[in-house]
């Protein structure tokens, strides 16, 4: 070791010369949080934890769950979640829902058609069920002007109802459609309401006070080419506030770094030795394949850090067989706002809460 | 013979099913290679495959066409393809099949609503993947087509697409849309109330929006009964005994969620679950694959076949050591919570529905012979997961 090792960063000091930091910081003091990543990068699992985070520091959040999916009823067993919101966590303070095309559908026309009756016609009639199921972007209107409705909902007393409103987007590909939805509609609507929605929708997920996008993603070959693919993209052409960058299930170091050397000292006396079928040679091979799997996982980071500059990176690391609880989603949702900072710190095996499973 | 190849042999489609980022497409190709050993002329369809995999399988690049994959020493007699589903490429070739003329097809081709419709909008791939698997299962060129479905949780829809698109092009609807006055009885019929759902409708979405839309409809009109015909065609194949469908996962929570929902989704939808694979089920912990539980380790043993010099290298050696055995610990916690879900999973699956799983591999396939090893894997009576 040469000379004094450095303090570690202090997890009370949260001030950093960082800009990044304050944007990491504040995701909550946004109401709109979308969320991308491709698809098995733990999304669900992250927009999760960062409700559970949310409803422990008494806030009201929401989970939204585009349709389609079942990503929610598992994390949180026993909840039933439908096209409206509903507690699942947190003693009833954490709610969540499914955003489901026919409803999302019927609530968007008796919006537009303030005659109930008439609402219920249109929406109820199968040919125009199915016109509006097959016709081109009528998904992404819908959801974007029901997260809308959503967002603009009060409570009586003038406050927000729903503060944050996480959304778990589909993959890459959705987000993107969802964000060119209102430039794209400007092109084929001069008149009508489509136009107020287009305008309305634009005008929210361009407000940078109120609405933010964090990508997930992976420490994994493929699913950091298609995040520096979709950043670059965004960059290009949407008008919309980056959040934070997600880099989930970052495999920790399979060893203190103390020890490596140990660890090749002891692979040159049993590796292409007598004993290299033993199980001792079959220890060493897993611990050096960990290791190597950590190493590749900090390569790829690197990379994000490289080609992917402004947004700060946040790692979450790895857990064996998946979380469980909603004490391990608290301890997730925690890790995930922590700053900037006090993420650059080494990132240890997930530490288990040992009495909550 | 193992459930793997027995499938691979007496099917004529295999659908592979399952949530993004689970090695899916991978699996795909390794049962397409495994398929081509056993004799089977194959083609894999794939969509969107990573860069990674096409390299995996020998090519410079994959398109629309279908590639030949050199097996070399790998195969046998029967040759494997691939080809990659491009929804844009493919929706325009199909326009071009069925279109009167030149002008027909080029209007459409030009017409917004068509542009939004096939591209990003209002799932051009299973459409697309639809019409490519119609196709490739008429022809005599191949035992097995093994279709990789699009990359999205939206896996069902290469069952409902069909059914959305011809509800797009209902009579009713376009009728009420038809720019030109309707002929004949039937025509005034269908038109009825037109007036009134059409101005609903420029009420809703505007009147260009709904120009646009009518114009689209008329082109694509005189197309529906080929879409029809095509349509009727590929559901009966994708529920006939020769089909099977595979759904591939990880033991990943999010994953299982996912995979949950489309194995309901397909029995739903009346589509028996012919295999399931769960791929990545647990991290080896010995020499060979199916090591998933820790065999006891003796520490002394250990340290004595190390052989340490000075006190100085016993000291780090015995650190070493006990550094591996929390390390094989935390690992084999890991594997024991992920087969316990796998099994849950596993569980919920139709009578009769092969299970298998496949290891946590030191790395992605990176060639054909890695690929041949996967299938090689999953062919492997130790794969049975509940066995």
């Amino acid at each position: 070791m040469l000379g004094p090792r450095p303090e570690p960063p202090s997890p009370t000091i949260a001030v950093s010369t960082s800009p990044s930091t304050p944007r990491q910081a504040d995701l909550f003091a946004r109401q709109l949080l979308l969320f991308t990543g491709k698809g098995g990068v733990g999304k669900s699992t992250v927009v999760a934890a960062l409700g559970v985070a949310a409803a422990e520091r008494g806030l009201r959040p929401l989970i939204v769950e585009l349709g389609h999916r079942a990503s929610m009823g598992s994390i949180f067993p026993g909840s039933s979640i439908d096209h409206r919101p509903r507690p699942v966590a947190c003693g009833g303070r954490l709610a969540a829902m499914n955003l489901e095309l026919d409803e999302a559908l019927f609530d968007y026309i008796a919006g537009q058609i303030k005659i109930r009756r008439i609402a219920r016609a249109i929406a109820g009639n199968a040919s125009l069920r199915g016109l509006f199921r097959a016709a081109p972007a009528v998904r992404e209107i819908i959801t974007l002007a029901k997260l809308q409705a959503l967002a603009d909902d009060l409570l009586d007393d003038g406050r927000r109802r729903w503060q944050p409103i996480l959304v778990d987007l589909d993959a890459t590909g959705h987000a993107l459609m969802l964000l060119e939805l209102p430039q794209l509609l400007r092109s084929l609507v001069e008149s009508g309401p489509l136009v107020r929605v287009t305008e309305s929708l634009s005008g929210l997920i361009a407000d940078r006070e109120r609405t933010m996008l964090s990508l997930v993603s992976l420490a994994r070959e493929v699913p950091v080419q298609e995040t520096i693919e979709l950043y670059s993209d965004l960059q290009q052409r949407h008008a919309i506030e980056v959040g934070s960058l997600f880099i989930n299930q970052v495999p920790p170091p399979a060893l203190p770094s103390t020890l490596l050397p140990w660890l090749s000292a002891a692979e040159a006396k049993i590796l292409g030795g007598p004993h290299q079928e033993g199980t001792l040679a079959a220890d060493l091979r897993l611990t050096r394949r960990l290791e190597e799997e950590h190493l590749s996982a900090r390569a790829q980071i690197e990379r994000l850090r490289v080609e992917v500059p402004e947004i700060p990176r946040v790692e979450l690391p790895a857990i064996e067989g998946g979380l469980h609880g909603e004490k391990e989603l608290l301890r997730l949702g925690e890790l995930a706002l922590a700053t900037d900072a006090d993420a650059e710190r080494a990132p240890t095996a997930f530490d288990r809460a040992g009495d909550d499973r | 013979m193992s459930a793997i190849d027995q499938l691979l042999r007496s099917r004529k489609l295999l659908v592979c099913v399952g949530p993004g980022g689970v090695g899916k497409t991978t699996v795909a190709a390794a049962l397409g290679v495994r398929a081509a050993q056993l004799g089977r002329r194959t083609l894999v369809l794939t969509i969107d495959p990573a860069r990674r995999l096409i390299t995996t399988l020998g090519l410079d690049e994959l398109g629309d066409a279908y590639r030949p994959i050199p097996l070399g020493d790998l195969g046998g007699e029967a040759p494997l393809y691939a080809a990659m589903l491009d929804p844009g490429a493919s929706f325009d070739a199909l326009v071009g099949r069925v279109a009167t003329d030149e002008e027909h097809r080029s209007r459409i081709l030009d017409n917004r609503v068509y542009r939004l419709m096939s591209r990003a909008f209002g799932n051009a791939h299973a459409y697309v993947a639809m019409e490519r698997l119609y196709d490739a299962t008429a022809s005599d060129e191949f035992d097995l087509v093994i279709l990789d479905t699009p990359p999205t949780r939206n896996a069902l829809d290469i069952l409902d697409a069909p059914g959305r698109l011809l509800a797009f092009l209902d009579e009713r609807v376009i009728g009420w849309l038809l720019r030109q006055p309707p002929e004949g009885l039937r025509g005034r019929l269908l038109a009825r109330g037109g007036a009134a759902a059409r101005s609903l409708l420029s009420l809703l979405a505007g009147d260009t929006l709904v120009d646009e839309l009518a114009a689209f409809l008329e082109l694509f009109v005189s197309l529906r009964p080929g879409f029809q015909e095509r349509a009727v065609a590929v559901q009966e194949r994708l529920r006939a005994p020769e089909t099977a469908f595979a759904l591939v996962t990880s033991p990943l929570a999010d994953n299982l969620a996912d995979a949950t929902y489309l194995r309901d989704g397909l029995a739903g939808r009346g589509v028996v679950l012919r295999a399931l694979i769960v791929n990545r089920a647990y991290v080896p912990l010995g020499e060979h694959p199916w090591s998933a539980s820790p065999e006891a380790r003796s520490f002394e043993d250990a340290l004595q076949l190390l052989a340490p010099s000075s006190e100085e290298e016993r000291a780090g050696l015995s650190a070493l050591l006990g550094h591996i055995s929390a390390l094989r610990r935390r690992i084999a916690d890991g594997n024991c919570r992920a087969h316990e879900a796998a099994l849950t999973f596993a569980s919920g699956a139709p009578r009769g529905c092969l299970k298998v799983q496949a290891p946590n591999l030191d790395h992605e396939p990176l060639d054909r012979r890695a690929l041949a090893g996967l299938a090689a894997l999953l062919a492997d009576p130790r794969a049975q997961l509940d066995r």
